[in-house]
């Protein structure tokens, strides 16, 4: 009999079995539920139609308030006082409010309500990013609300595909690049694999030098392709930061020498320099090279994908003494409301200020369907977000490009699309 | 047979579509996913606008969506087929991603993936006749049959309760007999 990987390890366990297969359907039982602010009523409405009047297990529930942060319609203010009542009436454990906590795929980490090795449910696909710390997030979708009422739902053990990252990308190249490229790679590069509800888990010396904010930006983009998940083995600074932090215990896993993968598929990332996605799909990568000098009007850093501290203080780093082009607006989103404020405390809020960007509340800002900062008909954008497909971010002409925190800051600099490695005097 | 009883034989037009047929994309506007819309009535006038404006009017209960590969691929969202489930229009095709899978259980939909071929044993227009509890695949416009894998009895089960609700229905009523005793 075969080893497992850490992904069956945590089914497993969730399932109170010695092992699970890929393909076996299951009901596990989840350490943490969360729901996204844009989902809480149309469960509630789903379970008060059906005269169910309370949940299972509201103590390990999370509702974060992350897409519409800053109510924007009179439609978006009433749905936050049924949030607020649902949150009191099935006695959630775990509610952030407007201005508590921030990005519900991103704070979870920050403050220890999600640790390496817990099996959670959620009802976003970016929920993924928990992989990033050893997790095991599974998105539930508009399912959620069977876990919710019912403490669990039917899902299908994933199989695992093996990625291994050869060597080490360029200066001032990391996690969001390597991402852009994997995305491209596994969706429509040569070797083309089907990662159809496959857990990814991604190795090799590179991801040695990646923090946490690399790590999360590598999970994100492979996200929007169909895959189940994104397992990282996290490394021992990551886990001691986890343990400082966790809420509960836990107990971290990790794949076994002899575990079954589906597949193992090799990228190479020697030298690899920063990468921009083409409007349409984080998928459709190419090297940065092939559309420098595209003008811009729009520039936002922040998302799922790349707004903790870390991500943002790069972009600050090479905002600081410069400014933002004239006719380009850059809107900052830090994730979190613990980001943020080291942001203020550090002086970095006053940088973005100084440089003429706008620094929005802390969740996910534009991307969440461009309800805030949107761009208007033939547009141009060149952001951090989760994805850019047509009228993601308002008009559905407006195009938008994809790229580094990095490569955004230079870009909303110079009010086109530039390589941050090129701005003089700069080392991001 | 009660009036909310699930039917797992359709016959009716073939509405026939090719690999890669996007939900957000192709089968609904994005806006209506965006406002979270779920009210079949809303979303019906714009069902596959983008792609084939007026189709959705011409379908009628009984008719079957044909598709090819990657049916419902790209973000997994609902919208469409809540549209599709209200008119009575069931789905054929030939594989579908997980999450699309799930979402037409959950919905209470009855489908079929993985009919290998199914884009060329039937065309646009043609009359067709769909046994989803079987597999059974009648052609009769062209007088051919074909027997394809009926989705494995745990999805069945599901569609049977109505999706997502009617097995939240079911529990909620046994639970519900359980607290009172009803065993007694």
């Amino acid at each position: 009999m075969s080893g497992m990987t850490a992904v069956e390890k945590v089914f497993a366990r969730a399932c109170s079995r010695a092992r699970v297969a890929p393909g076996d359907i299951v009901h596990p039982q989840p350490s943490r539920v969360f729901v996204h602010d844009g989902h809480v009523e149309g469960f509630r409405r789903q379970l008060d139609a059906l005269g169910i009047d309370r949940i299972s297990a509201p103590e390990r529930v999370v509702f974060a308030t992350d897409h519409e942060v800053v109510y924007l319609t009179p439609r978006a203010a009433e749905r936050g006082t049924r949030i607020r009542a649902t949150a009191r009436d099935w006695k959630i454990g775990h509610f952030h409010d407007v201005g508590q906590g921030g990005h519900g795929h991103l704070f979870p980490m920050e403050t220890g309500l999600v640790s390496p090795g817990m099996l959670v449910f959620a009802s976003d696909m970016h929920c993924s990013n928990f992989g990033a710390i050893g997790a095991v997030p599974v998105r539930s979708g508009p399912e959620t609300v069977s876990v919710l009422a019912m403490g669990s739902v039917w899902t299908a053990v994933p199989a695992s595909v093996r990625v291994e990252l050869r060597g080490h990308p360029a200066r001032g190249t990391g996690g969001r690049d390597v991402g852009f490229l994997l995305a491209r790679e596994l969706a429509r590069g040569p070797n083309r694999i089907d990662v159809d509800y496959r857990y990814l888990e991604i190795a090799g010396p590179a991801l040695d030098a990646f923090g946490l904010h690399e790590r999360v930006a590598l999970c994100n983009s492979p996200t929007e392709i169909g895959v189940a998940g994104v397992y990282l083995q996290p490394s021992a600074a990551l886990l001691a930061w986890c343990r400082e932090r966790a809420r509960q215990p836990f107990a971290p896993v990790a794949s076994d020498e002899d575990a079954r993968y589906e597949q193992t598929f090799v990228l190479d990332i020697e030298g690899l320099g920063p990468q921009v996605a083409l409007p349409g799909s984080p998928a459709d990568a190419v090297d940065l090279a092939e559309v420098a000098g595209q003008p811009i009007q729009h520039a936002y850093i922040g998302s799922c994908g790349s707004g903790l501290y870390e991500d943002l203080a790069v972009a600050a780093r090479l905002l600081r003494g410069r400014r933002v082009a004239d006719g380009t607006r850059l809107f900052v989103v830090p994730g979190t409301v613990e980001g943020a404020r080291r942001l203020a405390a550090d002086g970095l809020v006053d940088v973005f200020l100084a440089a003429g960007a706008v620094v929005l509340p802390p969740g996910c800002g534009p991307c969440a369907g461009g309800n805030l900062g949107p761009m208007h008909s033939g547009e141009v954008s060149i952001s951090t977000a989760a994805t850019n497909h047509a009228g993601r971010m308002g008009a559905k002409d407006a195009r938008c490009f994809l790229a580094s925190p990095a490569t955004v800051a230079a870009s909303a600099i110079a009010g086109r699309i530039a390589d941050a490695r090129e701005l003089a005097g700069v080392g991001p | 047979m009660s009036p909310d009883a699930v039917r797992w034989r359709y016959r009716g037009t073939a509405h026939c579509f090719g690999d890669d047929l996007e939900h957000d994309a192709h089968m609904i506007p994005f806006e209506f996913v965006i406002r979270r819309v779920t009210e079949p009535a809303e979303l019906l006038p714009h069902l596959f606008e983008a792609v084939r404006p007026g189709l959705a009017a011409r379908m009628k209960a009984g008719d079957v969506l044909v598709a090819g590969q990657r049916f419902g691929k790209g973000k997994a969202h609902i919208q469409a087929y809540i549209a599709l489930k209200a008119i009575g229009v069931a789905i054929v095709c030939e594989s579908l991603p997980y999450n699309t899978y799930r979402a037409l259980v959950g919905l209470g939909l009855p489908f079929m993936s993985g009919c290998e071929g199914v884009t060329g044993r039937v065309a646009d227009g043609e009359e067709i006749e769909v046994d989803f509890g079987t597999g059974e695949f009648i052609n009769h416009s062209r007088g051919t049959r074909h027997a394809y894998p009926p989705l494995p009895p745990q999805a069945r089960d599901i569609i049977e309760l109505g999706g997502t609700e009617g097995v939240l229905r079911d529990w909620w009523a046994r639970a519900r007999a359980a607290e009172h005793g009803g065993r007694g």
